[in-house]
């Protein structure tokens, strides 16, 4: 991956971890799931691909998704020059990353932790 | 390495991975202090116990019910008079303290039969209440009463009443966070689901992690209801113990302090499927976005920014007018546990503030990701923070005002800092629009009063101008500020009430439809919110 | 017309009046410097115990808990104490005196502190901080006997017997307070100079109201020193004005030092000042001067354009600390006031045969109750159901929804006042205590006409 995307990468990062808390819930396993829900429709919307609204938990992402990328698309104005192919390597990244800090990488012991 | 050691505690090593200070480059990866784990003895810790954060955070904000802890009578008065968890059914929880008062006689028999005959006496000395919430304490775990036995023969002999307990005595735990977990676990085993409050909603929703300090709730409660939905319960600020025992049939978990109650939440979601909807309630753009995502989830959108419109409108002037005297001061962010992390951020951007520390006294490692995430470079973070360590950080740091609890604060005054109370609150609510004025009116009076710039003065050393009769905050904030052309002419201080909480009781809201099949209806509007709302 | 003495008959406490032993036992620590104590339990013995003082003198105290957490309550915590004594020795390294004061659980766990601090005293002290002054006294403190009351009691024979050693004869006098502010011990301070005695006064807690200095130096802290405790042994004489605050230590001094005793009364009101002042004047054979005299003059002038056309018949109810409810009565009686109901708020027995409420049954010609082992509920319920009328309350903040739903005026004396300013500057002792009172009583009875629109045109010519 080239460092402008790496870059580009680290400004969204910054975005989520100064506006957002939906990727800070208390367990490992919690917060794949909300990563995953979260980012994936994110890039839906920034793709403009439809978004799977049927359950409960499917709209909860949808809301957090819905100010991810009005906030992306507002704050960083390089969005608007990449096409969907880039947006989705962009967001697969962000993915990536954003899982780093908060499960694989991260020093929070309490993670792991079976019950709530 | 971001560890950062304070010289007074050089001498207990262990403290070293207990504060970090976010340096350039750091991420969540390098720079998070350790948590939550055992307090070292002997410190002048600021946490307090477990018993704490079951009772008197979380149980007693409940407003229908007696409180009765099982016990000496310590726990119960030290947890009377010493937070401002107001209700709209006259306070009756502020008022009344009950304690089975242990004496050596039940820790050598046993206290059974006195909690029993307590139970009793109780609901008799109150005979319009007819719920009771039961806190055992260190006392009482020891002698190992079995309380749920005697409140179920209770119920068994009264079936009006019902009763719920609660096991977390104050050492359960490295600190109040102990026992939020404990009483969490236990109100959703014991009572969620065992009753079921009337639906008059499509929209339903319960309010969750907020204890109406000041009136906190009220005002959130009250942009819920202007948008058409229904808080089923709120947990627990202003909050019924019926209603809370139907949790479960809200569409949504609106989650506001995560420290003290993600874990029923997190039930809730993995027993009834209730999503968790984590928000911020303080600030501007943070409330919000909160504001419109729950609207969003049920189609309120329209609701929801005409709402936010109307309440920017008004205050934003006021704030706007504290932010440019308020540009570049420094503060210390010491709350609990979950105030560092909802405000570390946006109280720099919206209010021109600079964070140079934040702590938590019983929090997390969770609760340091995400104040260490929202701070900026260069701010310390500490956890389990001990007095001297604070004293060491004020002289390093030298903030121009703390925000804190009513002790630390009176610590901090004598070093000439001021402080705010953003425990209690002074001049609050300060959630909502209107709140986050009023909690920026009170920070620009702490920091340009004019007593406080006396109190730097030595009369025995230094000049003194003597023409001088008084002087203004605003002769001593505005030194620096040009009001021209530029300045928008409806910045303004802040000019609304005293008591803004009052009016929103009674108030009528605009009638919702009821609900014909909460999950099925959910769905038929999801369908019809595919498009159009990026 | 009699004085009825009743128990609390429920088992359980609605409101209570006094906060359990600990929080006495820290009371008394705060009041001596390079004093630190460690409360050996739960986090929140100390929590909140700092978190009552704060609330009612506006400032922060220094004291530290063990942090008793789950594995110390099921196998024991002493280890917990050590490291504690360890990491505040380390920290501060102007501590001379470490009271360990135990707590209900750990009581009932069994930690043998006395066996622990012998311990450390051959170990940890001999080894590390040799050549450093360090005092470690044990205070047994647990919650489910006696009160705030009875812990503040214990706290202070512990101190005094721990320290007290036969020198030679200093010629002072030793004046165990009891649970007093600060302002109290300002006028007991001025007494005593009148008189030209020299005290050792227990405990020095003028210096709890500190200043907000320039240099931020100011800090609040007791002034007792090491030395003045190590002289009680010494003394001519001493007085415990507080018979419930005290008197165990006073007895301790007469009998292994014989140093004599008197015990009381609380100087409240003219009466009591003025039985302080002989009991000093028989002790120290120093003379009761011509200012004091003044003094007392310009008390009675005061309380005489008070009493008998504002004060009379007025019916009070107390609460509190006991000989403070006990003194404030007899000043009531003093002033032509009816104390109709006082509440005394553990279950110490003592009380039923304590002489003042003997004189009280014996003496008093209107019903009044003295009610013990009782809690707010016990006045609220007799307010509620019209057994008690009551035109005044004396007692401490935390009745204050009691005065505010009944539309009772309040005036707050006692432990803790934080819901009116700067209280504890102010004393109930003394001559200058009876004017502040009495004046307090005035001017909140005052008040209170004039937002009942009760005859309020009275104080147009007064």
């Amino acid at each position: 991956m080239d460092d402008i995307m790496k870059d580009r990468i680290e400004q969204l990062v910054d975005y989520i971890m100064k506006w957002c808390l939906w990727q800070f819930h208390s367990r490992a396993w919690d917060r794949e799931k909300q990563n995953e829900g979260i980012l994936t429709k994110t890039m839906q919307l920034l793709c403009e691909e439809p978004v799977d609204l049927e359950t409960p938990a499917d709209r909860c992402y949808w809301v957090d998704a819905v100010f991810l990328a009005k906030g992306f698309k507002n704050t960083y104005p390089w969005l608007a020059t990449m096409d969907k192919k880039e947006i989705k390597l962009l967001m697969q990244g962000l993915k990536d990353r954003i899982d780093y800090l908060t499960i694989k990488g991260s020093l929070n012991k309490e993670l792991t932790n079976p019950l709530y | 390495m971001p560890y950062h050691t304070f010289k007074c505690s050089e001498c207990i090593p262990e403290r070293a991975m207990h504060a970090v200070i976010k340096g350039p480059g750091e991420d969540l990866t390098s720079c998070l202090p350790l948590g939550y784990l055992n307090t070292i003895p002997g410190t002048i810790s600021e946490r307090g116990c477990a018993f704490c954060g079951a009772k008197h955070v979380i149980g007693a904000p409940m407003k229908d019910v007696i409180h009765l802890c099982h016990g000496p009578v310590g726990c119960t008065y030290d947890t009377w008079h010493t937070k401002r968890y107001i209700s709209d059914n006259d306070n009756f929880q502020l008022k009344y303290a009950w304690a089975t008062d242990m004496k050596e006689k039940h820790v050598v028999f046993g206290a059974e039969k006195l909690l029993k005959q307590n139970i009793i006496d109780c609901f008799k000395a109150f005979p319009n209440i007819k719920r009771m919430s039961i806190y055992q304490t260190c006392a009482s775990a020891l002698i190992g009463d079995d309380i749920n036995a005697i409140a179920k023969k209770v119920m068994d002999e009264m079936p009006d009443v019902d009763i719920f307990v609660c096991n977390a005595p104050g050492f359960g735990g490295p600190s109040q966070s102990g026992g939020h977990h404990k009483i969490n676990i236990a109100w959703v085993d014991q009572k969620v689901g065992t009753f079921e409050p009337e639906i008059t909603s499509k929209y339903v929703i319960n309010y969750v992690g907020d204890y109406n300090i000041q009136g906190d709730v009220e005002i959130m409660v009250d942009y819920f209801r202007r948008m058409g939905i229904q808080v089923l319960s709120t947990f627990t600020g202003n909050g019924s113990y019926d209603d809370l025992r139907g949790m479960h049939l809200a569409h949504l978990n609106v989650l506001e302090c995560a420290r003290s109650s993600e874990y029923i939440c997190n039930e809730l979601r993995k027993r009834y499927g209730i999503p968790r909807l984590d928000i911020d309630g303080f600030g501007f753009e943070p409330l919000s976005a909160s504001l419109m995502k729950v609207a969003m989830f049920f189609g309120l959108e329209k609701e929801a920014q005409s709402i936010i419109n109307e309440e920017t409108a008004r205050w934003k002037p006021e704030l706007d007018w504290y932010a440019k005297r308020l540009k570049g001061k420094r503060i210390c962010l010491w709350p609990g546990g979950s105030k560092l992390w909802h405000w570390a951020h946006v109280i720099e951007e919206e209010m021109g503030v600079k964070v140079v520390s934040v702590y938590s006294k019983f929090g997390h490692q969770g609760d340091f990701e995400k104040g260490v995430a929202r701070c900026s470079e260069g701010a310390l973070a500490i956890d389990d923070p001990n007095e001297l360590e604070g004293l060491e950080a004020m002289e390093m740091l030298k903030p121009d005002i703390i925000l804190t609890g009513v002790r630390p604060g009176e610590v901090s005054k004598k070093m000439r800092i001021p402080y705010l109370n953003i425990h209690a609150y002074h001049n609050g609510p300060y959630k909502g629009f209107e709140g986050w004025v009023r909690l920026a009116r009170d920070l620009y009076n702490a920091i340009y009063s004019p007593i406080h710039q006396l109190s730097g003065v030595d009369i025995s050393k230094d000049e003194m101008p003597t023409d001088k009769g008084f002087l203004t905050r605003r002769m001593i904030s505005d030194v620096n500020i040009i009001e021209d052309e530029t300045t928008p002419s409806s910045e303004r201080p802040y000019t609304g009430e005293c008591d803004i909480v009052s009016k929103l009781r009674g108030k009528t809201y605009p009638g919702s439809p009821i609900q014909l099949g909460s999950q099925q209806q959910l769905q038929l509007d999801s369908q019809q919110q595919l498009d159009g709302t990026v | 017309m009699s004085c009825e003495l009743k128990q609390r008959e429920r088992g359980g406490i609605i409101n209570p009046i006094f906060t359990c032993q600990p929080c006495g036992a820290q009371y008394a620590s705060i009041g001596i410097k390079d004093c630190i104590a460690i409360v050996h339990g739960g986090q929140g013995c100390v929590m909140f115990v700092r978190m009552l003082f704060a609330q009612h003198f506006k400032d922060s105290f220094e004291i530290a808990s063990s942090s008793v957490h789950e594995d110390g309550a099921v196998f024991g915590a002493l280890k917990r104490v050590e490291e504690a004594v360890d990491v505040l020795l380390m920290r501060y390294p102007h501590v001379k005196v470490v009271p360990i004061i135990t707590t209900c659980s750990t009581e009932i766990i069994g930690d043998d502190i006395d066996g622990l601090i012998r311990k450390l005293k051959q170990g940890l002290l001999k080894e590390k901080y040799a050549g450093r002054e360090i005092y470690l006294i044990p205070i047994h403190a647990p919650s489910f006997k006696g009160s705030m009351v009875s812990g503040y009691d214990a706290a202070v024979h512990d101190l005094v017997s721990a320290f007290a050693k036969k020198d030679k004869p200093n010629g002072k006098l030793n004046l165990i307070t009891g649970w007093v502010n600060p302002g109290d011990v300002t006028a007991l301070k001025h007494l005593l100079s009148e008189m030209d005695v020299d005290a050792t006064v227990l405990f020095e807690i003028e210096s709890f109201d500190s200043p907000l200095m320039p240099d931020k130096s100011g800090v609040s802290h007791g002034s007792t020193t090491v030395e003045d405790l190590i002289g009680t042994a010494d003394a001519l004489g001493t007085i415990a004005l507080n018979k419930y605050e005290g008197r165990k230590a006073a007895e301790f001094l007469e009998r292994k030092f014989n140093v004599p005793a008197i015990i009381g009364p609380t100087p409240i009101g003219i009466r009591n000042t003025d039985t302080f002042l002989q009991n000093v004047k028989k002790m120290t054979g120093k003379p009761i001067p011509e200012s004091l005299v003044r003094e007392r003059g310009i008390a009675i002038d005061a309380l005489t354009d008070l009493t008998h056309m504002f004060f009379a018949d007025k019916r009070v109810a107390i609460y509190g600390n006991p000989d403070l409810v006990i003194g404030l009565a007899e000043f009531c009686l003093d002033l032509e006031m009816k104390p109709v109901i006082l509440l005394l708020g553990d279950d110490n027995q003592a009380y039923q045969n304590d002489p003042r409420i003997k004189a009280f049954q014996e003496k008093v010609d209107f019903d009044m109750r003295v009610i013990m082992n009782a809690d707010l509920w016990e006045l609220e319920n007799r307010i509620k159901n019209k057994e008690v009328e009551l035109d005044l309350i004396l007692g401490h903040s935390k009745g204050r929804w009691t005065a505010i739903d009944n539309n009772i005026p309040m005036v707050r004396v006692g432990f803790p006042t934080f819901d009116r300013a700067g209280l504890y500057r102010h004393p109930v002792v003394g001559y200058a205590g009876a004017i502040w009172l009495a004046e307090q009583m005035a001017n909140t009875l005052f008040t209170d006409m004039e937002y009942k629109k009760d005859r309020e045109w009275l104080l147009n010519v007064w």
